[in-house]
């Protein structure tokens, strides 16, 4: 690509470089200042897995193995939805976004780390013949249900597929974070244009690769059960999760008296809307969901929500019903809530904490799936706390060194302009 | 907004209670006046004039533009609506009221369809949710024309021939009468001291 040639726009980014919140101490962070808690993060992170790695010798693989899927997929779901803001704000051209982009690429470009811990599991279920993924240990001429997915139910086109997804993603997402830091370096506003070309093609990609990925690990671990729900069930969970996480990052960085006149009320606000707007999305689509199955009553369907609605799993689906829903949607109503630092803090952490719980009540039953006896007990909240807070720890961890790392800004984007003067007139 | 003024029809059967108040001022024409109409022609003479009538505690008024204008509502110094409260109030009450009429209904009459039992609650959820959207919705659609006071379809305001203007190259600020600040002779030196092209009274029709 050629350098910037016209004039108007070569000021324009000058204007943007002189202007006061652009100076460096507010769009950088002081070297050092986030190493103490990130390697903090990162020791947790690998003594809550090392621990989940040697409780699941001495208790139960499969009760380990699931939760440790918690975690990860927690964090998958937060990486994606990176992703997919991130080509949503190009595809839209969304102005707004100029100063919050570089934190949604942060997320999106953990799409390493995450691939790396999801290939643990792919490992871990090959090795012991399916732990959780209950049919590649399973005779398909055993159960005619099976029988019939075994043209998509088999291991090597199991392992086909995830490393397909992992290539997707990788591609989409290392081609949209070069464009962007390519830019921060050379002002070359084509690499914009080149981003949202990408995006056009990726986002189908991307929606195809999200849902089978989520076939894949979360759907087939009953082989039995289907919901064509289940992709955007999955997906409401990154857009969500990704837009809580964002929001926690900036105002942690505010806090910290970065980003002063970069990311103001107004943005927090307008996060605040999108997370407004996937919680009532999430609460739509999980209870379509449900209503759709508990009303057909079909067995292969509803065996999968009745072992949900018995061993105590019916007072998380009542916290999650309450607290991923009633709580959140009354408190973000208020648009003081959206405009306050704090607020929006709390209310992103809170969010996170919830997915986690749902991703929680989508995982852990499969540990008693058929078999409620003989699993571990007195251990198993050690199990659950080590290994979701081990593996929630380290990707954050990660992220923050990642984010101390680079300027918080997208400096060089063309709509830096607009995104400095954002302002939400009604 | 008085009902006087909603339905002029129906003046002469409302109590005098809902009637307009007396006329405090009369215009050259012998006719009750309206209000006062000052015309300026850019952007920046009107949104001072706008600053000067805010800060003189005018609440009857109004800005008229032939576009929209960034920051019109802080020279303008408007109040955030009160709409989402009462669409959300509403909403609550029709979410409740679509509870308790399944709860009447279901308890009078118990059908048992598809071996559900009767107590589910998961068959009511649409309702609850029909029931709260559809009465938002008539409640934010009827509380916003209460409040605007639309729709009308006349105001003497176009009576004026330099109005017309407005959706040209004109702009105005529109001071009524019904203001308790408004005064013939001191609202129409403020509108002299903010540089108006010229200032005309609206008399009622």
């Amino acid at each position: 690509m050629s350098q910037v040639a016209d004039n108007a726009y070569r000021r324009q980014l000058e204007a943007v470089a002189k202007h006061p919140a652009m100076a460096d101490e507010n769009i950088n962070v002081k070297p050092g200042l986030l190493d103490m808690p990130s390697n903090l993060l990162i020791l947790i992170g690998i003594i809550g897995i090392a621990a989940t790695g040697a409780l699941s010798f001495m208790f139960n693989t499969k009760h380990a193995l699931a939760s440790y899927e918690v975690g990860v997929f927690t964090v998958t779901a937060f990486s994606l939805g990176g992703l997919f803001w991130n080509m949503v704000f190009h595809l839209v051209n969304a102005g707004w976004t100029g100063t919050v982009r570089r934190q949604l690429e942060h997320l999106m470009m953990m799409l390493p780390v995450c691939l790396a811990m999801i290939a643990v599991i792919v490992v871990v279920e090959i090795a012991f013949d399916g732990v959780l993924l209950s049919w590649m240990g399973l005779d398909p001429a055993t159960d005619h249900l099976l029988e019939v997915k075994k043209g998509f139910l088999n291991t090597p086109f199991f392992v086909i597929r995830f490393i397909i997804y992992g290539v997707l993603w990788m591609i989409l997402a290392s081609s949209l974070w070069r464009n962007s830091v390519n830019q921060d370096a050379t002002g070359d506003r084509m690499l914009t244009r080149k981003s949202r070309f990408m995006s056009a093609w990726g986002m189908p990609v991307f929606a195809l690769s999200l849902a089978f990925f989520a076939f894949d690990f979360l759907m087939a671990m009953d082989y039995r059960f289907f919901s064509t729900m289940w992709g955007v069930y999955f997906f409401a969970s990154c857009a969500l999760g990704s837009i809580a996480v964002t929001l926690l990052v900036l105002c942690i960085l505010r806090s910290l008296g970065l980003l002063t006149g970069l990311v103001t009320k107004e943005h927090t606000h307008d996060l605040g809307k999108l997370l407004f707007g996937f919680t009532v999305f999430w609460t739509y689509i999980a209870f379509s969901q449900y209503f759709l199955i508990w009303y057909s009553n079909i067995p292969e369907e509803t065996a999968w929500f009745v072992n949900r609605k018995v061993g105590g799993w019916e007072y998380l689906a009542a916290i999650l019903a309450i607290g991923h829903f009633i709580i959140p949607f009354l408190i973000l109503l208020f648009r003081d809530v959206k405009r306050h630092v704090a607020g929006a803090a709390i209310l992103a952490a809170w969010i996170i904490l919830m997915i986690v719980l749902d991703f929680v009540w989508i995982v852990r039953p499969m540990v008693y799936l058929g078999d409620m006896a003989g699993e571990s007990h007195a251990a198993g909240w050690i199990l659950d706390v080590a290994a979701i807070v081990g593996v929630l720890a380290l990707w954050f961890g990660f992220l923050l060194k990642r984010i101390a790392k680079e300027p918080l800004v997208a400096k060089n984007d063309p709509r830096m302009p607009e995104a400095l003067n954002h302002r939400n007139y009604v | 907004m008085s009902v006087a003024e909603y339905f002029p029809m129906l003046k002469q059967f409302l109590p005098s209670g809902l009637q307009d108040p007396p006329p405090r001022f009369t215009g050259p024409n012998g006719k009750p006046v309206h209000g006062l109409v000052a015309q300026y022609s850019a952007v920046d003479p009107v949104c001072d004039a706008a600053e000067k009538v805010r800060d003189a505690g005018f609440t009857a008024w109004d800005l008229h533009s032939p576009f929209p204008i960034h920051g019109v509502e802080d020279v303008m110094g408007f109040k955030r609506t009160k709409l989402p409260y009462i669409s959300a109030i509403v909403g609550l009450t029709g979410a409740g009221l679509g509870y308790l009429m399944q709860w009447w209904m279901s308890g009078n009459y118990e059908i048992v369809v598809q071996g559900k039992p009767p107590t589910a609650w998961e068959p009511y959820v649409p309702i609850i949710f029909e029931a709260g959207i559809l009465l938002t919705a008539f409640a934010t659609i009827g509380a916003m024309f209460a409040m605007n006071g639309l729709p009308r379809l006349h105001h003497p305001l176009f009576t004026h021939e330099a109005f017309l203007d407005s959706s040209d190259d004109k702009f105005f600020v529109y001071i009524e009468a019904k203001d308790e600040k408004f005064d013939m002779e001191r609202t129409r030196t403020l509108l002299e001291s903010t540089g108006a092209d010229r200032i005309d009274v609206i008399e009622d029709e």
